[in-house]
């Protein structure tokens, strides 16, 4: 498992989705942080570097970083198939659960090393707003941007930290769906597109207010504003991973190749 | 008996409702090569991917060596598979980087393995070239040395021959031959006939997924024809020889199988010593290629003529026409 674990993140690192996901996480927190429209959007100025990762979650959570999360998961099972290198694989003595898992497992890591770049860039582009303590909030607490007094460098880490946890969490099953419809459709962008139809169809069911804290799309903004203890939606996201994974090994377990 | 390396028992596939592989047995032993040869669509890839344990059968099963593979994949510790044509690596790494993977994933491989096979399949020079350099052949020939890195007891082979130029044709026949002759039991499908009477042991023709013969190439590559004024008592002297495996009448002639190296040598001496003449006596070359595309289309008009009854349905089906023997006579 460990050799498998091992050549899947070489693997990982070489896909082409991975390295214009990085360009995009690189720019964008750049960009952001000294856009002129800030104000007219978000109704407030920057005041201090730890303001700039709050805008890149805002910005990204609902739709860019879900896409680029579901395009890498995708690939890095698509690029086998397309290769022609999964059977070649396969016929090793490896069990299929096993060497599945180990995609599993790594694109499951995915989210959270995407969002370790996002968080960096952002703090780095941040740098000429300041690292002191700051009136205002990081945007990633109760208190919003607004936030109430002054904030402290360590109370502010601590938000931006956590939220961006939270946010990484929250895409883990995003990435999971998009392995479950590689295996079913056995191709990357027929994974990818079908986990982005999945989620534009969960946005679209809060018009039943009953089933909406329970879809997944909702638990996106729990590193903002969770619908219930952080404890249940942790819980709650760790069933649909645990579920989507689970149905990925069982198709693949029986696929014909 | 011992334990074939590979037992298809009533094998079927089918994808819906469409069977692509029908009620296939056959068995591959230590030493042997065996050969699938037919049309395009007539299930060899499938049959390979089965056996390989790549895709599930229908109905029937496969055993290698004596395992189900789907149930026990450490078998595949002792198998060496190439199923794509061309043979599927990693681009971004080198000839030895993908090979160095393939030995991490069944249990490690020390790098004069590695070496050896590479040398083997002259690819020493390009070992630290990217695959995605490496040419259809170059690639073919990565793909035997891949399967033949751990020393297999059981080889598969899908289509070994695609797109290699003679020199490296002739390279991948010897090292199948000479795996079989270490004892691999080697499995391949292709459409290259030569290649199957040079050095096969056994060819199953397969049309529209079943078998529809199986010709033991030993046989038929070490058997010899006399051209004899009697035919009849040469056959019977030939057949009270402890050295004749088989003698067979074929017109003005008497075909026959040595079971020593020296029968040939003794044959002549024998016959002039029964005073039965003999005008010629040579090795009698197998045609394949006539073989094979007269047993093809014999089923195909039997199943043509099957299809044709059926489709006139009020009749009870007439028992198709049993297919004609081979071009000859087996001995």
């Amino acid at each position: 498992m460990k050799n498998l674990l091992a050549m899947e993140v070489g693997k990982v690192l070489r896909l082409a989705s991975v390295r214009f996901a990085a360009v995009l996480l690189v720019a964008f927190p750049i960009l952001w942080a000294y856009a002129p429209g800030i104000f007219k959007v978000y109704g407030f100025y920057l005041v201090s570097a730890f303001q700039v990762p709050a805008l890149g979650l805002l910005s990204s959570m609902q739709f860019l970083l879900p896409l680029l999360t579901a395009i890498a998961a995708a690939e890095l099972l698509g690029t086998e198939i397309a290769n022609g290198t999964l059977p070649t694989v396969l016929l090793r003595p490896v069990s299929r659960s096993q060497w599945l898992l180990s995609k599993l497992l790594v694109v499951s890591a995915l989210p959270f090393a995407m969002l370790t770049v996002f968080l960096v860039v952002s703090l780095v582009a941040g740098a000429p707003y300041g690292y002191g303590s700051f009136v205002g909030g990081t945007g990633l607490g109760q208190a919003g941007l607004l936030g109430q007094g002054t904030m402290t460098v360590a109370h502010a880490l601590r938000e931006v930290l956590g939220a961006y946890l939270i946010a990484a969490y929250s895409l883990v099953p995003i990435a999971l769906l998009a392995v479950l419809f590689t295996v079913v459709f056995m191709n990357a962008a027929g994974g990818a597109l079908a986990t982005l139809s999945v989620l534009i169809f969960m946005q679209l069911l809060v018009v039943f207010p009953g089933i909406e804290p329970y879809l997944l799309t909702t638990q996106l903004n729990a590193y903002a504003k969770p619908v219930a203890n952080l404890g249940w939606v942790a819980a709650l996201i760790a069933f649909y991973s645990a579920a989507f994974a689970a149905v990925a090994v069982v198709l693949f377990e029986r696929k014909d190749f | 008996m011992p334990t074939p390396a590979i037992e298809v028992d009533h094998l079927s596939k089918r994808y819906g409702a469409r069977p692509i592989v029908r009620d296939l047995s056959f068995t591959v032993n230590a030493g042997e090569v065996y050969a699938l040869v037919g049309p395009n669509g007539a299930g060899k890839t499938t049959v390979i991917r089965l056996v390989s344990g790549l895709a599930f059968p229908s109905a029937g099963r496969v055993r290698m060596l004596g395992v189900d593979p789907h149930q026990d994949p450490s078998v595949r510790r002792r198998l060496g598979a190439v199923v794509e044509a061309p043979a599927a690596f990693y681009p971004y790494l080198t000839g030895r980087g993908n090979l160095r993977l393939h030995g991490r994933l069944a249990g490690g491989v020390d790098d004069d393995r590695i070496d050896e096979v590479l040398d083997m399949m002259e690819l020493g020079n390009a070992a630290e070239r990217k695959v995605g350099v490496y040419s259809l052949g170059m690639r073919q020939r990565l793909g035997v040395a891949a399967a033949m890195l751990m020393r297999p007891e059981v080889l598969i082979l899908d289509e070994p021959a695609s797109g290699m130029d003679p020199l490296s044709l002739h390279l991948v026949h010897s090292v199948l031959r000479d795996a079989a002759a270490s004892g691999t039991a080697v499995l391949l499908s292709t459409h290259h006939l030569d290649e199957v009477v040079a050095y096969c042991t056994r060819v199953a023709i397969l049309e529209e997924g079943a078998l529809i013969d199986e010709v033991n190439l030993l046989d038929r590559r070490e058997r010899f024809r006399v051209w004899v004024g009697e035919a009849h008592r040469a056959k019977a002297l030939l057949d009270t020889q402890p050295w004749i495996r088989h003698a067979a009448v074929r017109g003005e002639e008497v075909v026959f199988i040595p079971s020593q190296s020296d029968a040939v040598g003794r044959v002549s001496a024998v016959l002039a010593e029964a005073d039965i003449e003999l005008y010629e006596l040579t090795r009698d070359i197998f045609d394949l290629r006539g073989y094979y595309r007269e047993r093809v289309s014999n089923e195909r008009v039997r199943r043509s003529g099957v299809r044709g009854s059926r489709v006139e349905s009020a009749r009870a089906v007439e028992p198709p026409p049993e297919a004609p023997g081979g071009p000859e006579e087996t001995p």
